[in-house]
């Protein structure tokens, strides 16, 4: 029992996440902190303020950490068909040269 | 991207990245912000003495005691991006052993800070207190960098390294500043203008010459 709830823990501890997922969390990342940058500099500069603007940075950053970093379940949408382990397919065709069914 | 520790690191490394940039963009900001300072400096009373570097030493040097009178503004050397101002005032004389060498001791500085920086300074309590309150909550206070000193007894009593300073002629006064932004490159009293960047308006002072040391009359017989 201690053993599966291990097996848990270990799993959401690695966080993978399928590969649609990942492209999310590269484009996420990318795009949200570029925006909390550009925030942090206009309101900073429209306000005169350099504390707002650190305040801003850091506080954006930390949201995107929380929303990137950890294994969501919206990251894990796509997870990827893998074969049966051991043999083949009943349905498969099988390996085919020359038009004739061999393996 | 493929684990929690892989994600986490490629999104610090571009918050790194963007933290580089926006600090590039507020120190160029900077550059849009002219400055217009201006100050008017001239000695007061002068004194030379006679005096020991330290305690314990046998050498005796004549010390140069410089009050002097001085009104700058500075508020326009204060922007979102300034940290502390540094304003000194220094002390130079010709050197009699070369034409194009100067004498040059500091008299007095004060550091005035942006009020985004004021728990940065070395006061007590009441005094941190005050300071901040009389920001009345703005980030930005160009009040503070108007100095107005009135005989301003000087914070250091100069000296040359001949130890000989009475007599000396043509000392001049000057006024010079040092901007030390939060991020960015330290200026300090510009020699030509830069765009907006104006040049110190006066900050020198009249020649004057130290006196000689003032002889003890004797003392009176009873």
């Amino acid at each position: 029992m201690a053993d599966q709830l291990l097996e848990q823990v270990r799993d959401i501890a690695e966080g993978q996440i399928d590969f649609e997922g990942q492209r999310l969390a590269e484009l996420l990342a990318t795009v949200l902190l570029a925006t909390v940058g550009a925030v942090s500099f206009i309101v900073g500069f429209i306000k005169q303020d350099i504390k707002l603007a650190l305040y801003i940075g850091l506080g954006g950053t930390a949201l995107t950490m929380g929303l990137i970093v950890p294994p969501w379940p919206f990251l894990k949408r796509h997870p990827v068909k893998w074969l049966p382990v051991g043999g083949a397919e009943k349905s498969s065709q099988g390996i085919i040269v020359d038009g004739k069914v061999v393996g | 991207m493929h684990s929690t520790i892989v994600r986490g690191q490629n999104v610090f490394g571009f918050f790194t990245t963007v933290c580089f940039v926006v600090a590039a963009l507020i120190a160029a900001s900077d550059l849009l912000a002219p400055r217009t300072p201006k100050a008017t400096v001239a000695a007061n009373t002068v004194q030379v003495v006679r005096g020991r570097p330290h305690y314990y030493s046998t050498k005796k040097e004549e010390y140069a005691i410089i009050r002097f009178t001085m009104n700058a503004d500075f508020s326009s050397l204060f922007t979102w991006n300034t940290k502390q101002v540094f304003v000194y005032v220094s002390a130079s004389w010709p050197n009699s052993t070369s034409e194009e060498l100067v004498n040059e001791a500091v008299i007095w500085d004060t550091i005035i800070t942006n009020p985004s920086a004021d728990h940065l300074q070395n006061i007590g309590p009441a005094a941190m207190k005050k300071l901040v309150k009389s920001a009345k909550g703005k980030s930005i206070d160009p009040k503070r960098g108007k100095i107005d000193l009135k005989n301003q007894k000087p914070k250091y009593q100069i000296t040359a390294p001949t130890g000989k300073l009475q007599d000396t002629d043509g000392v001049v006064l000057r006024v010079h500043y040092n901007v030390q932004p939060w991020v960015g490159v330290l200026t300090w009293t510009p020699q030509i203008e830069f765009g907006s960047w104006k040049k110190l308006k006066g900050g020198v002072s009249k020649a004057f010459k130290l006196p000689s040391i003032k002889k003890k009359d004797p003392p009176k017989k009873a």
